[in-house]
């Protein structure tokens, strides 16, 4: 069961990527929303240790290669940030369903907002370490909050959604004394 | 913890190094086989996206199809004659450069392509046209709409390509400022709002609002000479040189059909 699970998601990973691209950007100054942090998160407290970290090699490699821009052929950056950093959030995400006992939808919605945020903050201060300077202005800090915020209503949705397709437990994960799935 | 999970977490981590190492050359090939491996995906979401969309135009009456029917008949006569006075004009045009010694200044050869999506990066302003290597699309090719310059492509796939909108930093176009002297540098900002900046001006340039740019088009360049960018804003001196702001020819926010630039007629 688990391995459909961990099959589950990783389908459903470009198909994420495909959704976030095809929504409308968000008025006033057309913020993007992000699914991909979101389903990473449920995939990340979901499954057990290794199965997780896969599931995290995944996701960045999916999300490092979507981003990466080239220069005359030349890549600006690559995928070491990104695996580096989805790794550290598998491993954050696996201790802290351990020390609340198990998935909870709470837990994954915050733990959306606060990838999403580090994540989108991340890859500014990568540009910003890349070409120079460092501008900050209210501007920056409504593309970090707007698409972090969404992600932090949508993660209920998207756990509903994917505790209805799959009714896992949360066993397999770092948990000694495991809580039943539940909201 | 048991033999396998420390092969697992070992293989995890070799896996990880092995792409982390991984160099432009192997990242770009990555990137086209992804883009490539997504392509179905994205056409069957353009055509439900599109299909929704459709939905509320779909519902007209017989009498708003029969204007809307006549409306566009007139319209295609009328855009049938000014384009043979066009044809005559452009090749008086090109006969008159002839005569006056200018090099030959021809059309662009044209493929036309269809926006599939906005990418969703916070911090690039890219976006995936339905044209790719089998259409003859290859790297750094410029596209542009009607009213003017849009960007360039960068990876290409064989049905997909991704482009760089102007409005992004990493998109850099000589420019050229209408009725003066002035050229200088056009990009996106950092955290872009949908203006350009167009730097390296003098100091000392009088920009006024409404003042057309065009693309410089320097010799090995990407951009042809000519295109229209945008429109100056404002104008304002720095420290060490002149920066305007230009609202974008085109309506970035809104594209949906688009020309690749393969070459000249």
């Amino acid at each position: 069961m688990r391995i459909l699970f961990l099959i589950l998601l990783l389908c459903l990973l470009p198909v994420a990527v495909v959704i976030q691209d095809l929504l409308p950007a968000l008025p006033p100054s057309q913020e993007r929303i992000q699914l991909l942090p979101v389903l990473f998160c449920f995939g990340a407290l979901a499954l057990p240790f290794i199965p997780a970290l896969f599931f995290a090699l995944a996701t960045a490699l999916i999300q490092g290669l979507v981003l990466l821009q080239f220069q005359s052929g030349h890549a600006e950056g690559g995928l070491a940030p990104a695996i580096l950093f989805f790794f550290g959030w598998a491993i954050v995400l696996q201790i802290s369903g351990e020390v609340t006992h198990g998935l909870r939808w709470e837990l994954h919605a915050l733990g959306s907002f606060l990838v999403t945020i580090t994540m989108l903050g991340g890859e500014f201060l990568m540009i910003c370490a890349k070409r120079g300077g460092l501008p900050v202005d209210m501007t920056l800090l409504t593309r970090l909050a707007v698409p972090s915020g969404v992600s932090l209503l949508l993660a209920p949705l998207l756990y509903l959604l994917l505790r209805s397709l799959v009714p896992i437990s949360s066993e397999g994960t770092l948990t000694k004394n495991p809580a039943p799935f539940d909201l | 913890m048991k033999k396998l999970q420390i092969a697992a977490l070992i293989l995890l981590a070799v896996a990880g190094l092995f792409f982390c190492l991984l160099g432009s050359g192997a990242l770009s090939w990555m990137q086209s086989g992804l883009i490539g491996f997504l392509s179905p995906i994205s056409q069957s979401g353009h055509i439900v996206k599109s299909s929704l969309g459709s939905i509320g135009k779909d519902l007209l009456t017989l009498d708003q199809l029969e204007t809307e029917c006549g409306r566009l008949d007139a319209e295609n006569r009328r855009l049938r004659a000014e384009n043979n006075g066009l044809r005559d004009l452009l090749e008086e045009n090109n006969h008159l450069r002839q005569v006056l010694g200018y090099r030959e200044h021809s059309s662009f050869l044209l493929v036309p392509a269809t926006i599939l999506s906005h990418d969703s990066g916070v911090w690039w302003n890219t976006v995936k046209i339905n044209r790719g290597t089998k259409d003859g699309i290859a790297t750094d090719m410029p596209v542009i709409t009607d009213r003017g310059l849009i960007g360039k492509t960068t990876t290409v796939s064989e049905n997909i390509s991704e482009v760089l909108l102007i409005t992004d930093e990493n998109c850099k176009v000589a420019a050229k400022v209408e009725g003066t002297k002035e050229q200088g540098i056009c990009a996106g900002p950092r955290i872009g709002n949908g203006d350009l900046q167009l730097t390296f001006l003098s100091k000392l340039a009088d920009l006024q609002p409404g003042q057309k740019v065009y693309t410089a088009g320097v010799s090995g360049g990407v951009f042809p000479s000519g295109i229209a960018l945008g429109t100056v804003k404002k104008f304002h001196p720095r420290e060490l040189d002149g920066e305007a702001t230009l609202e974008p020819a085109a309506d970035l926010d809104n594209l949906e059909e688009v020309f690749i630039v393969t070459g000249g007629k």
